[in-house]
C-alpha cells in the first residue's frame, strides 16, 4: 500500500454498483437460463417437446404481451452485467492489468448497457404491444 | 524494537520482487475450476445473443421465420447447458456463504439458505419450462 | 536402516544472489511426529547454520512460520514430514511477497493493510469506568468469533491470486479482521473502516476464488467474511436507513 493510497481512501461507489449488478445478473442467469437452453436449445430442436418459439402465431402473440417483454428484458439484459464483470476480471486473472482501468470499465459495462438498449429496441419493435 | 510514530522503516536492500507466473491457474485444481467458473459467462452470453436474434427474426414475418434446429445448434446448446449448470450450481452454492440472516435471533444455517436458492431455481425452471411447452402445444 | 528425507529449501542472499535457488538437504527422519519446522531447525543446527526462516511457538498459534510447502502455503510447524516422505519436501517463502532472504519475506505491506482497517475496538463514546465492563452475550460473541481466530499468518495472502496479481488489494485477513470488529457489539467503528473496506482496492477486487479459506489454518473463512462485507456494504448504500452493522 503506497503512502498516497493510504491517504486517499474513499468508498468506490462505482465498484459497489457494478458488483451489485453482477450479483443481480448472476442470480437471474443462474435461475432462469438453464431451462431456456434445455427446452429451446435442445428438446425443442430435437422435436422431443413442442416449444412455443417454433409455433409462429403463438410465439408472435406472446411477444406482444408486455409482461413477456419485461420478462425477456430481465432474462437477456440483466445477466450481461454479470457477464461484463466476470469477463473483465477474467482478463485481469489472465494477466491483463489494463482490464482494471476506467476505460476498460467503460468498455465492458458500456457493452452491457448497449445490449440492454438493443434488447429494449428489439422487444419494442418485433411485435406491437397487445394484451391478447 | 519499534520506531517513533510517523517514521518509515529503512528500505530493505535488494529484496527479490515476486511476480505471478502466467500459468498460475493451471498449477492447482482449485484455481482451474475457478477460472472455468468465470469462463461460463462467455457461452451463456453467446446463447442469450442467439435468443435475441431469434426474437428479432420473429418480427420479420412468418415466411422468413426458421428458428435454428440443426444438429450443430443442438450440440452448441448442450455445451452451453453444461456451462450454465456449472454456473448455476457454483453461484447458488456460494449464495449460502454470502447471505447471512437471523431468524428469531439465531443465524439461519447456510445449508438452509443454499437449499432455498436451489429451491427457487427448481421452481422457476419448472414454471418456465411448463410455460414454454404449454404455449407450444 | 534409519529413514532419511530430502528438504529442498529456497536460498537467497540479497548481497550475493540475483535470484533465489533451491538447495537440497538430506536429513534423518528419526521421528514420525517430525514436522517441516523440525527439519528446518535440524538443518540450521547441524547442517547449514546460514539458513534463515521465521518461527516461534511451533504449535500453530503465533502465525510466524508460514511458508510454501510443495506449492501450498502452510504453517511449517503443522506440516508433518510423514505426509510427504519419501518424496522430497520443497520449502519456499510465501508466494506474493518480496523475498528478504532465504525463506523470509517482507511483510510490511500486510502490516500496513492490517493497521489501515483499525483492528481494535473503536468507540465513539467510552462507557464510564463506574459502569463496569461491556457485557456480551454468547450469541453476540458468536457473531464475530470465527473471524477473531485469525493469527495473522498470511497464508491467505500467499494463496490469493488476486493479491498476487495486484499488490494493492487489501487482502483476506485484513478484511476478515475488519469484519470481526464491525460485528463486535462493543465496537462503534464501522463507519471509520468503511473508506478502506469499500475503496476500489478493497473488497471489490475479490473475485471469490476461495483459496484463502482453503489454506487458513484457523478456519477463519476470510472468503465468507469478504463476500458478506460486499453485501453489507452494498446494502448500506442501497438501504440508507436499514442494515447498519
Amino acid at each position: 500500500m503506497t503512502e498516497a493510497s493510504r491517504l486517499a481512501h474513499r468508498p468506490a461507489l462505482a465498484h459497489l454498483f457494478w458488483w451489485f449488478m453482477f450479483a443481480q445478473g448472476g442470480v437471474i442467469a443462474a435461475v432462469l437460463i438453464p431451462v431456456h437452453i434445455l427446452v429451446q436449445g435442445i428438446l425443442g430442436p430435437l422435436g422431443w417437446v413442442n416449444v412455443v418459439d417454433r409455433h409462429y402465431d403463438t410465439w408472435i402473440n406472446l411477444l406482444g404481451n408486455p409482461i413477456v417483454k419485461l420478462y425477456l428484458l430481465v432474462l437477456i439484459a440483466v445477466p450481461f452485467f454479470h457477464f461484463a464483470h466476470r469477463v473483465r476480471y477474467l482478463l485481469v486473472d489472465l494477466g491483463v492489468p489494463a482490464a482494471r482501468s476506467t476505460p476498460a470499465q467503460v468498455v465492458f459495462y458500456g457493452a452491457a448497457v448497449l445490449v440492454t438498449l438493443i434488447t429494449i429496441w428489439v422487444l419494442l419493435t418485433t411485435a406491437p404491444i397487445s394484451l391478447g | 524494537m519499534s520506531l517513533p510514530a510517523g517514521e518509515a522503516r529503512p528500505a530493505l536492500s535488494n529484496t527479490y520482487r515476486w511476480s505471478m507466473p502466467a500459468n498460475w491457474w493451471i498449477r492447482k485444481r482449485h484455481y482451474f475450476f475457478y477460472m472455468l467458473r468465470e469462463f461460463t459467462a462467455l457461452p451463456l452470453a453467446v446463447w442469450l445473443l442467439w435468443f435475441l436474434v431469434e426474437i428479432k427474426r420473429a418480427g420479420d414475418g412468418p415466411a422468413a421465420y426458421a428458428p435454428h434446429g440443426s444438429a450443430l445448434f443442438v450440440a452448441f446448446s448442450v455445451v452451453c447447458l453444461a456451462f450454465a449448470l456449472y454456473h448455476s450450481i457454483t453461484f447458488l452454492s456460494l449464495a449460502g456463504v454470502i447471505i447471512h440472516v437471523k431468524f428469531l435471533g439465531r443465524p439461519v444455517p447456510s445449508r438452509l439458505i443454499v437449499l432455498s436458492q436451489f429451491g427457487l431455481w427448481a421452481a422457476a425452471s419448472i414454471l418456465i419450462g411448463f410455460a414454454l411447452i404449454w404455449f407450444g402445444r | 536402516m534409519a529413514k532419511r528425507i530430502t528438504i529442498q529449501a529456497t536460498r537467497f542472499d540479497p548481497e550475493k544472489d540475483d535470484k533465489p535457488r533451491l538447495q537440497s538437504y538430506d536429513i534423518p527422519f528419526s521421528d514420525d511426529s517430525m514436522v517441516v519446522l523440525d527439519a528446518l531447525n535440524y538443518i540450521k543446527a547441524h547442517v547449514d547454520g546460514t539458513l534463515s526462516y521465521r518461527w516461534s511457538c511451533r504449535m500453530g498459534i503465533c502465525g510466524s512460520c508460514g511458508m510454501m510447502i510443495n506449492g501450498t502455503p502452510k504453517l511449517t510447524c503443522s506440516a508433518f514430514l510423514r505426509d510427504y516422505w519419501p518424496q522430497p519436501v520443497v520449502v519456499q517463502p510465501l508466494n506474493n511477497f518480496p523475498i528478504v532472504r532465504d525463506l523470509v519475506i517482507d511483510m510490511e505491506d500486510f502490516m500496513d493493510k492490517l493497521k489501515s482497517v483499525k483492528p481494535w475496538i473503536v468507540r465513539k463514546q467510552e462507557i464510564p469506568l463506574g459502569a463496569g465492563e461491556h457485557v456480551q452475550t454468547t450469541s453476540q460473541i458468536d457473531d464475530f468469533k470465527q473471524f477473531s481466530q485469525c493469527i495473522n499468518c498470511m497464508l491467505c495472502y500467499a494463496a490469493c491470486p488476486v493479491y498476487g496479481l495486484n499488490n494493492e488489494f487489501l487482502g483476506p485477513a485484513a478484511i476478515a479482521l475488519a469484519r470481526r470488529y464491525n460485528l463486535d457489539s462493543r465496537d462503534q467503528g464501522s463507519k471509520d473502516r468503511l473508506p478502506v473496506i469499500a475503496e476500489s482496492e478493497g473488497v471489490w477486487e475479490c473475485s471469490f476464488v476461495g483459496e484463502c479459506s482453503v489454506v487458513c489454518p484457523k478456519g477463519v473463512d476470510p472468503a465468507k467474511a469478504i463476500q458478506q462485507t460486499k453485501l453489507d456494504t452494498t446494502m448500506r448504500f442501497v438501504l440508507p436507513y436499514g442494515n447498519r452493522e
